[in-house]
């Protein structure tokens, strides 16, 4: 049946046009410059008949006599229309700022130009992101697409991105978009097995990459079916280029600094506080101050001097600020090689990179080498071929997550009074011989001084394919995709370590292997077509992906010595296994576009997926969409007008999918992973469902794109209804079945919001000035979760609730301190008969009923970016805001700013408490180990907004003419910084931060010791040969 | 029609091919299977996939919310500011010292999951116990196994979870849900209410005494008859049913040869000096070794202590002088602690592996003896006899008689930090700190994740 569909089709399009033809040549050049530009598009304006600029920028176009414009296209330049007038049409291009005339990628070989675009495709540019001190390409999407939500987790090198394309589309399904390279799906989640998540997009080069495309709405999504949902991010890498062969290399060396210190209490502040909170309780129980078994004893001796080497009573002003010990000044430096080429058969492009980062918090380094190479080669005149390759190594030296005692921030909980080293031995303090039970909590220095955790990645992306020219308009593509990922995990914890990693009381050894081969292979046709005023594209094609992972796992105790530190050395082999796990789709998908007299524009697509991930009930899934535009400005009644030099309507709706549910959810199963005393064991592990499925998205949208003044202004307007039905959730049921919860299709959401984007040529000219701007709403609404109460993060504060965005902070309502008594109070919250909510008082947290206390959604997502240029000089400054979310800081609140509950240290605000009565103050009072006011409440949920100056550089070009005796085409040097600036009232560190312990979908906005992002300022000098 | 197809080489017609073969034939490659789990209906068809679930079930009671240890370190810590200084973070188990527990403590959550999860592998290994069919040895031992993991489940949950015996009429007050049958498909008897006290003691008592019968006198790793029999001896002493108790832990002490051992610091760093050998006076416990399980006592309870290679702990729980001044002067047990840092520390959890000890058979001379002297019997021996045998053995002299206060004392000395504060206060209707015996702070809260999801539960009083 498919096979004749495909004839079909084919003899459908193969359609004969016939006129007098006479041949235009000329040639191309860039305007800034003169050079030969080459791979130039000439069309012939209202045919489907083109021809590409040799390297020299000569072409050469067979046209028919109706023929009498010339259009050229170039990425990167602005569009030019060129009346026929004899056979000799030369021309210049100058580069583009106005956005209309870039060719859009699509997919699936599929590329339209911006203005006949009529799905919602958000498009980046290689250039735009290209040296930024971020290691992966999602993070440099922050701030630049509409709509994209990017959050950077924490300042941790090379771990896991949070990014959101329109909203959270889903609760328990992965929530990222998909990210397709070259064509190939790419294993985009992390395979660390230590600390937070890792982001695999970290092995790719972002400098490599040519154009990231977000696919936002259903009809630019619908072609990729069941995995669109989230968005889909098209990543294009750069390809050779007919004409001389340009060679770039660049260098930049800085150093990074945490972009903000916390205020903690030091010696004597802590002292007054845990002394008041002894009191307390000694009063309470009726012990005198100086009994041997009261707590004021306790604090003094066991606490203060024991913690301080006996010193805090012989000098009790002598304080230490831990965040000292475990944050860094953190170099930077990245080389860059770019060879780019070809001639009108062979063209190149080749690159090398190496990149070494240091952290900001002690023990973390990343360092990256990467070389890629693409060539594509004329076969002959209707066959094209061509590979590209890209091998890296990423090297990165981990640390532990964030709910970890040896996660460096977590020091800031050590009592002021103990000191960096211990005193006995010179070691940090906790090292043997020394007492390895001071600090308070373990010393995370050990964990660096002592233990290295390294994650080796080594990743192959490889593209084949053949290009065959079938017909007139008919090409046939055949592509073979691979994305290999083999990962290296490798830890040894020396004994020093007992007290966090209590295994390594004679040495600890793991290692782990991780192999991911992902493979990938699409055949399609694409046609298109123009009769008269009719121009008519199709794409029908096929995909079939297969991913496999496999992971094995050594662990090894009881080391002859810190000396040896491989698994071959280790007495007992503690811990061993090996495990896989697979997934595969299968995919048919077509797409036809059509347009009339320019004008008028209409669009469908239709894909079928069939999965290993559904139910044996649902194995196959039908994801249509369409979508209609109208150039308006092609129109009589706008066609000369002054103002308005371009305006189209669009709309679009379609149906798309969430597949990325995991592998195997819809099986009942056993595990056997439950053995006992060196007998083998299983366990019932999952319930079963047959009929489980992806998630169905269905989303509307309707834009406007403009371009007023001659396109100096230009932008677009959105609006989009997104309902997403069928989530899959964790459906909790009661544990007394043994399980927490089953996989089912039942929930309902809904995403809706607009985007705007504005890009304007302020100033052109010798001083230029552009501006663009994005800022996008969204409001996501949970419609209905069957009843199903869903949870997450830090002590269960995120929640899923109806009539609320998912995630949102379901706690008690802090009502701040009892002037009489200091205790914490608490809104009651109960229902009153009436509907309202009693705002009565409680001192009693259990009477205090829940309410939604903040959302770690934003409204707002913005950036804007200027940009200036006055002869050599240009300078660029780029903000980027995140307006109206929360966060949860009660991970670490409940102990650091908690009116001294514990004995860690708290935070410089908590001496604000209540001490005597009439005192009016938001802390409460102090009580040793007694709880008053560190429940989980609102007071520890508190405003996320910031305002950031991500980016901001400036940079001087050398004189081309100055440089020609060096042999050298471009030299310029800059200079740039990251995080300069962050306007924000969040009280700890940084209000971009998602603690990686407890990061889910449902789980966002929590702080837990989160190291902050980096402020990073770096030198950099780019020549071009 | 101007078609370039005939231009092709043969080369590139059989690479369209192969490119168009990718449309059809594939569908076949979707059917792919797990491999770290297996298919349900796969799990248990033999006697070996029966075997292999009871190893589950051991597994499920071994994790660390369950006798893993938190139902012993939550029975010692709740409310007992006695003998301990509690100064962990743990919230939930700190809010449990301090009798401020809300309804989401997740050691409440964690050990009411864990113990129903047991639960379930038990009711998945006793629907199939039929498939044993090698021996009606083999099978009887997997039921009296599974059957006496179960009992312990809930004698575990009625006892921190619900009213104690004797508050009330446990004839009615509510227990816990009793789920007899393995979890398939989710249906409305998925959401039980909860039965009452006295119904759950009545199914625990069934299930041990039919243990009991099946069981086999020595059983390796694995549960013993005599295991069962002081289980039995324990729930019948909570319900005040001295002569079963006084008989069971008479059955114990004759039939199961066991005999304390001469030195009572035996009984612990069993891993550290013994390999993992579980001491000889355990009658009822679960291992814990380098690869598999927790000792979450030892995480409590335990600290590394520099001096003695392998203890490990979070020093959580320091011992108050109050504690250590209970013992008499020559007592072995005074000294069985550690000072460091400033503070004691019980020697009994220093040790990372060995087992969790959860019965041993000291007791079951410590309930004999309560029993007959609550009931002016001399089964087996007489309650003097039976307590001057506990404190000879740690270097005491002999009393010349005992009265009831006198061995319910003995009882908290040698089992101190074992589990029994909270239990021996309820049962023995004693203060807890300032609280009283039956104050509802000092029962756990049915998990609020419970109570949301399944509307047929009744919270405790009190939250």
């Amino acid at each position: 049946m498919r096979k004749k569909l495909l004839v079909g089709l084919f003899a459908l399009f193969c359609v004969v046009v016939a006129h007098a033809q006479t041949t235009v040549s000329g040639k191309v050049t860039d305007a800034a410059n003169g050079a030969p530009l080459g791979g130039v598009t000439v069309k012939a304006k209202g045919t489907a008949v083109t021809a590409l600029t040799g390297a020299d920028g000569a072409y050469s176009i067979k046209v028919t006599s109706s023929v009498k414009t010339l259009v050229f296209s170039y990425v990167g330049y602005s569009e030019v229309e060129a009346p026929v007038r004899g056979t000799n049409v030369d021309v210049a291009l100058n580069s583009s700022v106005s956005n209309l005339s870039e060719v859009i990628v699509t997919g699936f070989g599929g590329a339209q130009i911006k203005r006949e675009v009529t799905g919602n495709i958000a498009r980046v540019k290689g250039k735009d992101i290209e040296y930024m001190p971020t290691p992966s390409v999602d993070a440099a999407l922050q701030g630049k697409a509409a709509g994209v939500f990017v959050n950077s987790q924490s300042g941790k090198l090379g771990q896991a991105v949070t990014v959101r394309v329109r909203g959270n589309s889903s609760i328990s399904a992965s929530s990222q978009p998909l990210y397709v390279l070259d064509g190939i799906p790419m294993t985009s989640n992390s395979q660390s097995s230590y600390g937070g998540a890792t982001n695999p997009l970290v092995d790719l080069n972002p400098n490599d990459i040519e154009s990231i495309e977000v696919l936002k709405d259903a009809s630019a999504g619908a072609i990729f079916g069941s995995r669109a949902a989230n968005g889909v991010v098209l990543i294009t890498t750069k390809r050779g280029r007919a004409g001389k062969t340009q060679v770039t290399f660049n260098y930049q060396t800085g150093a990074a600094e945490a972009t903000k210190r916390l205020k903690m209490l030091n010696s004597e502040e802590y002292a007054t506080l845990i002394l008041e909170g002894a009191k307390y309780r000694d009063d309470l129980d009726g012990t005198p101050l100086n009994d041997p078994d009261s707590w004021t004893t306790y604090v003094k001796d066991g606490v203060m001097d024991y913690y301080s080497y006996g010193n805090w009573s012989k000098d009790p002003k002598k304080s230490y600020d831990w965040q000292d010990a475990v944050f860094q000044k953190a170099p930077y430096r990245q080389a860059d090689l770019q060879i780019r080429g070809g001639t009108d058969k062979t063209k190149f492009f080749s690159s090398f990179q190496h990149l070494e980062q240091t952290g900001t918090m002690i023990g973390n380094e990343l360092k990256r080498t990467t070389g890629r190479l693409s060539i594509d080669q004329k076969v002959n005149d209707w066959m094209d071929m061509g590979v590209s390759l890209s091998l890296s190594r990423t090297y990165n030296r981990r640390l532990p997550d964030d709910n970890a005692f040896s996660n460096p921030l977590q020091a800031i909980a050590l009592m002021p009074m103990t000191p960096f080293t211990d005193p006995n031995t010179g070691l940090p303090a906790g090292a043997p011989p020394g007492d390895v039970n001071i600090p308070l909590y373990y010393n995370p220095v050990l964990s660096v001084n002592y233990a290295k955790y390294t994650q080796d990645v080594y990743r192959t992306f490889g593209n084949a394919y053949i290009k065959a020219y079938l017909a007139k308009g008919l090409t046939f593509q055949t592509e073979f995709g691979m994305d290999y990922l083999s990962q290296n995990e490798e830890g040894y914890f020396q004994t020093q370590t007992v007290r966090n990693q209590t295994r390594a009381s004679r040495g600890l050894g793991t290692n782990r292997g991780a192999f991911v081969t992902n493979y990938n292979t699409q055949s399609y046709f694409n046609y298109s077509t123009v009769v008269n005023k009719h121009n008519i594209s199709a794409t029908l094609g096929t995909q079939y992906q297969q991913s496999q992972a496999k992971y094995n796992f050594t662990e090894g105790t009881a080391f002859p010595s810190d000396s040896y530190q491989k698994i071959a050395s280790a007495a007992t082999i503690s811990s061993g296994s090996s495990s896989q796990t697979d997934f595969r789709f299968l995919s048919y998908f077509l797409r036809t576009n059509y347009t009339f007299d320019e004008k008028y524009i209409v669009a469908a697509s239709a894909r079928i997926d069939q999965s290993s991930r559904f139910g044996k009930n649902s194995r196959s899934g039908f994801f249509p969409a369409i979508s209609a535009g109208w150039i308006m400005s092609n129109e009589k009644f706008l066609q000369d007008n002054k103002f308005i030099s371009f305006l189209k309507m669009r709309a679009s709706y379609g149906i798309v999918g969430n597949a990325e549910i995991g592998n195997f959810p819809q099986l009942g199963l056993f595990s056997g992973d439950a053995g006992y005393a060196g007998a083998a064991g299983q366990r019932p592990s999952q319930l079963r469902n047959d009929n489980l499925k992806w998630e169905t998205t269905k989303q509307f949208d309707i834009g406007f794109d403009f371009g007023f003044l001659n396109n100096r202004i230009t932008g677009e307007i959105d609006y989009y209804v997104k309902n997403t039905e069928g989530l899959l959730l964790n459906v909790n049921i009661p544990a007394t079945t043994g399980f927490n919860s089953q996989v089912r299709n039942v929930g309902k959401l809904q995403n809706k919001g607009f985007e705007f984007v504005l890009n304007t040529q302020n100033l052109v000219g010798a001083f230029k000035w552009n501006t663009s701007f994005n800022i996008a709403r969204n409001i996501g609404k949970v419609t209905d979760i069957a009843g199903q109460i869903i949870e997450g993060g830090i002590s269960s504060m995120n929640r899923v609730q109806e009539g609320y965005a998912v995630g949102v902070f379901y706690t008690p309502q802090y009502a701040g301190v009892d002037p009489a008594n200091g205790n914490a109070l608490f809104y009651l919250n109960t229902k009153n008969p009436d509907g309202s909510l009693n705002k009565g008082t409680t001192s009693n947290y259990n009477l205090a009923q829940r309410i939604v206390a903040g959302d770690p959604n934003p409204d707002y997502i913005l950036g804007i970016t200027n940009s200036f240029s006055y002869k050599g000089f240009d300078a660029s400054i780029f903000f980027n805001g995140v307006l109206g979310n929360e966060n949860n800081i009660y991970g670490m609140g409940r102990y650091s700013s908690a009116s001294m509950l514990y004995e860690d240290n708290n935070t410089a605000d908590q001496l604000r408490r209540w001490q005597k009565p009439g005192d009016i103050t938001d802390i409460p009072q102090v009580r040793l180990y007694r709880v008053n006011g560190s429940q989980a409440s609102s007071r520890y949920i508190v405003d996320g907004s910031y305002i950031r100056l991500r980016t901001v550089s400036l940079g001087y070009t050398f004189n081309a003419k100055q440089l020609s005796k060096f042999k050298i085409e471009r030299l310029r040097v800059y200079v740039s910084a990251q995080n300069l600036l962050t306007f924000t009232n969040y009280t700890y560190w940084d209000p971009e931060v998602n603690a990686d312990s407890f990061d889910s979908n449902i789980a966002k906005g929590n702080d837990f010791y989160t190291s902050p992002q980096p402020r990073t300022i770096l030198f950099g000098v780019n020549v071009g040969f | 029609m101007k078609i370039l197809i005939n231009n092709m080489s043969n080369y590139f017609k059989a690479a369209l091919l192969l490119g168009t073969i990718t449309l059809v034939g594939c569908e076949k490659r979707l059917d792919i299977a797990p491999t770290a789990s297996i298919a349900d209906n796969l799990a248990l068809n033999t006697e070996g996939d029966v075997l292999v679930t009871l190893v589950g079930a051991y597994d499920g009671a071994q994790s660390a919310a369950a006798y893993g240890g938190d139902i012993m370190v939550l029975n010692d810590v709740i409310g007992n500011s006695t003998n301990i200084n509690f100064t962990g973070t743990f919230a939930g188990l700190s809010d449990a010292y301090q009798t401020q527990m809300v309804s989401d403590n997740n050691f409440a959550r964690d050990t009411w999951a864990a113990c129903y999860n047991t639960i379930n592998r038990c009711n998945n290994v006793l629907t199939a116990v039929a498939k044993v069919t090698s021996s009606t040895a083999k099978k009887n031992s997997v039921e009296g196994e599974a059957l006496m993991l179960r009992a312990s489940m809930y004698f575990e949950l009625v006892r921190l979870f619900a009213k104690f015996v004797g508050d009330g009429d446990y004839a009615t007050n509510p227990g816990v849900p009793l789920v007899l049958t393995p979890t398939g498909n989710v249906t409305d008897a998925n959401y039980p209410a909860r039965a009452t006290v006295k119904a759950v003691y009545d199914q625990v008592i069934a299930d041990l005494t039919k243990a009991e019968t099946l069981l086999p006198s020595s059983n390796g790793n694995y549960v013993s008859k005599w295991a069962a029999a002081a289980q039995l001896s324990r729930v019948y002493l909570m319900v005040k049913d001295y002569a079963n108790a006084r008989d069971a832990a008479n059955r114990v002490i004759t039939g199961s040869g066991k005999s304390l051992a001469a030195n009572f610091g035996s009984n612990w760093f069993t891993f550290i000096n013994n390999a993992g050998a579980t001491p000889g006076e355990y009658l009822f416990s679960l291992k814990v070794t380098a690869q598999d399980g927790t000792n979450s006592q030892n995480t409590y309870f335990g600290r590394a202590i520099g001096s003695i290679p392998g203890t490990a702990g979070r020093s959580d729980c320091k011992i108050r002088l109050n504690h250590i001044n209970e013992y008499e002067n020559g007592d072995f047990r005074k000294g069985y602690f550690t000072l460091s840092g400033g503070n004691y520390y019980t020697n009994k959890h220093l040790d990372r592996f060995g087992d969790v000890a959860i019965i041993r058979l000291a007791e079951m001379f410590l309930t004999r003896a309560e029993c007959n002297q609550r009931l002016n019997t001399t089964v087996g021996a007489t309650p003097l006899a039976d307590i001057n045998r506990i404190r000879a053995r740690v270097g005491l002299g002999s009393l010349a008689s005992v009265t009831l206060a006198d061995i319910t004392k003995e009882r908290s000395l040698e089992l101190a930090f074992e589990g029994h504060y909270l239990i021996e206060a309820k049962r023995l209707q004693t203060a807890v700190g300032t609280l009283a015996w039956n104050d509802p702070k000092l029962v756990l809260p049915i998990p609020r994740r419970e109570t949301d999801v399944n509307k047929n539960l009744v919270q405790n009083a009190g939250y």
